[in-house]
């Protein structure tokens, strides 16, 4: 488990964005962990430019993204509920994946190996998706799957992109829970990018808030993001706001 | 085609060159019993010429190693592209195939070349590996700057390749023949040293696919998951198409390009539908692989059609025969 309030990822001035060319202007934030931080903004507004940016996929645009040690171990959920539906995968084989890390794929994979996928998929309920091809399963189950090959595997900070966008509001209550206890079970640190204000409401400790209109950044607590003036006027007064989507 | 015949093949058994030398025939001469023999000999023999090669010919032929090297090299070739051939599929690269094998085939032309007009001795299979790769890595470079789509390097490549290769070989007339066998796989013959470079390169790819199969199976499938979770992305794709260039540049080599496009692409095509899991997948694309490469050209030898046709011919109707099965498996 990692230790609760270790800095896991710093940025500093980063501004973030495509070919050089800034969505927003330059912040800083830190994410520390156990702590669960929702990235909210309309579309477009540059969530999974973050998201991206801070796993190291995009460079930024200036400023810095800094581990808060070497080798800190990511799990990424993408926007895309499916991945690749004519690799003849089952369910299991996609959270098995979950287990891999740098090199790990070129030795044998031994006998714990297995049970741990079998005990995560039983943990999450995706029993039944976990012998079924992957490419026939819904957009949903899809994502189910995915969230059991985060819990399967040993990261320190995960980043999810609407990892609940194709969930039934039943599976994306589960999906949070689960996240919620697994950060406090392992201290794992969360960024999720998300249209569900639920989800910033209830158990996020930080939301980062983009609103590329004024253009600005705004980083808090719930409360303070959900009182600022550019979350009003995305979203209206807080209690206006849908809870969901 | 017809079945590859060595000098003593030509004639019926039992005759010599001598008998075919006969006195002209006349009243006053007329021809001894001797030549009535061989007459009839040589009637019979046209008579099997016409109702094509036999399974005794085959035999003959295989046991003297005519035959067996270039089966045995066919079904290595297919086995192994067919292995190759379900992650080409799978990444939807289909077509660097067809660019690197056309490539490799220019490579072989040109050795030629360079041996007729400047004397300069190439090995056929090392310049078809050197084109063949350097295919391969030109087909990496960033073409999307240009506001290109990828596809349209593949087709660049694709054309260049054998358009350079027609032009190399109008100017190789005497190994004409050996061009075009190169590029349209009508080489009946395969020679010992290719049997032997399809073998280890086939070997070493293979054991290379295994020991990395779970890397490479993650990285095609989510490249972004398998870099986040820091797996060497873009080394194991650099490998797998390192393995895919040398393969199909040693296969090009030995049996043309197009047995060698039809092996990387429709084994795969008949074996992934039939599959839940993709070491199946893999296991069938490489039976059915290799199936394709000894049954075509058992199919030419019999009906005395070009081997490179053929084999790619066996390999379509093997998929149309697996089409209903992948079609069923799909529905349930």
């Amino acid at each position: 488990m990692t230790e609760v309030g270790l800095e896991l990822l710093v940025c500093r001035d980063l501004r973030i964005g495509r070919g050089g060319e800034a969505l927003l202007p330059p912040f800083d934030l830190t994410v520390r962990a156990g702590e669960l931080w929702a990235v909210i903004g309309r579309n477009g507004s540059g969530k999974t430019t973050l998201l991206r940016t801070l796993l190291g996929l995009l460079p930024p645009v200036s400023g810095s993204v800094t581990l808060g040690r070497p080798n800190l171990k990511f799990a990424y959920l993408s926007q895309r509920a499916g991945l690749d539906e004519f690799y003849p995968l089952l369910g299991e084989d996609v959270v098995a994946m979950g287990c891999e890390r740098g090199w790990s794929f070129a030795r044998p994979r031994g006998k714990d190996l297995r049970q741990r996928v079998e005990r995560a998929l039983s943990e999450m309920g995706t029993q039944q998706f976990g012998l079924e091809p992957y490419g026939s399963l819904s957009d949903g189950q899809k994502q189910r799957v995915m969230f059991t090959r985060l819990a399967v595997s040993d990261a320190e900070l995960l980043l999810a992109d609407e990892p609940t966008s194709a969930m039934d509001m039943v599976a994306e209550r589960e999906a949070f829970r689960l996240l919620d206890r697994i950060r406090h079970e392992r201290g794992l640190g969360i960024v999720i990018a998300s249209h569900f204000l639920g989800l910033a409401q209830r158990l996020a400790d930080r939301v980062v808030l983009l609103d590329r209109d004024a253009p600005a950044v705004v980083i808090g607590t719930p409360g303070e993001v959900f009182a600022h003036a550019g979350f009003r006027d995305n979203y209206g007064a807080v209690d206006d706001a849908p809870a969901h989507g | 085609m017809t079945p590859p015949r060595t000098a003593d093949q030509e004639l019926p058994p039992g005759l010599s060159p001598d008998d075919l030398i006969l006195a002209p025939a006349s009243s006053a001469n007329p021809p001894p019993a001797r030549d009535e023999h061989v007459h009839e000999a040589i009637r019979a023999h046209e008579l099997q010429e016409q109702a094509g090669p036999s399974w005794a010919d085959f035999a003959q032929g295989w046991d003297r190693g005519i035959y067996r090297d270039p089966v045995v090299c066919g079904g290595l070739a297919g086995l192994v592209l067919g292995l190759l051939g379900v992650f080409i599929v799978l990444r939807r690269a289909v077509f660097v195939t067809a660019a690197v094998s056309q490539a490799a085939g220019l490579g072989v032309a040109l050795a030629f070349y360079l041996a007729i007009h400047h004397a300069l001795d190439v090995p056929p299979v090392l310049a078809a590996l050197v084109l063949g790769v350097t295919a391969t890595v030109s087909l990496a470079l960033p073409v999307h700057k240009l506001r290109l789509p990828r596809e349209s390097a593949l087709g660049l490549c694709f054309i260049a390749a054998s358009a350079l290769a027609v032009l190399v070989g109008d100017r190789i007339s005497q190994e004409a023949h050996d061009v075009a066998g190169i590029l349209f796989g009508t080489a009946v013959l395969v020679r010992r040293t290719d049997l032997w470079a399809v073998g280890i390169v086939g070997g070493v790819t293979t054991l290379v696919v295994a020991v990395f199969y779970r890397g490479l199976v993650f990285a095609g499938f989510d490249p972004e998951g398998a870099k986040v979770q820091k797996l060497p992305v873009r080394g194991l794709n650099l490998l797998f198409w390192a393995l895919v260039a040398i393969e199909v540049s040693v296969a090009t080599r030995a049996l043309g390009a197009l047995p060698v496009f039809a092996f990387a692409v429709i084994p795969a095509m008949a074996a992934l539908p039939l599959v839940r899991r993709l070491p199946y997948a893999l296991v069938g694309a490489a039976l059915i692989g290799g199936l394709s490469g000894a049954l075509g050209y058992l199919f030419a030898f019999f009906f005395q059609f070009p081997v490179g046709a053929s084999q790619a011919a066996v390999a379509v109707a093997i998929w149309l025969v697996t089409l209903p099965f992948g079609a069923l498996g799909r529905s349930r």
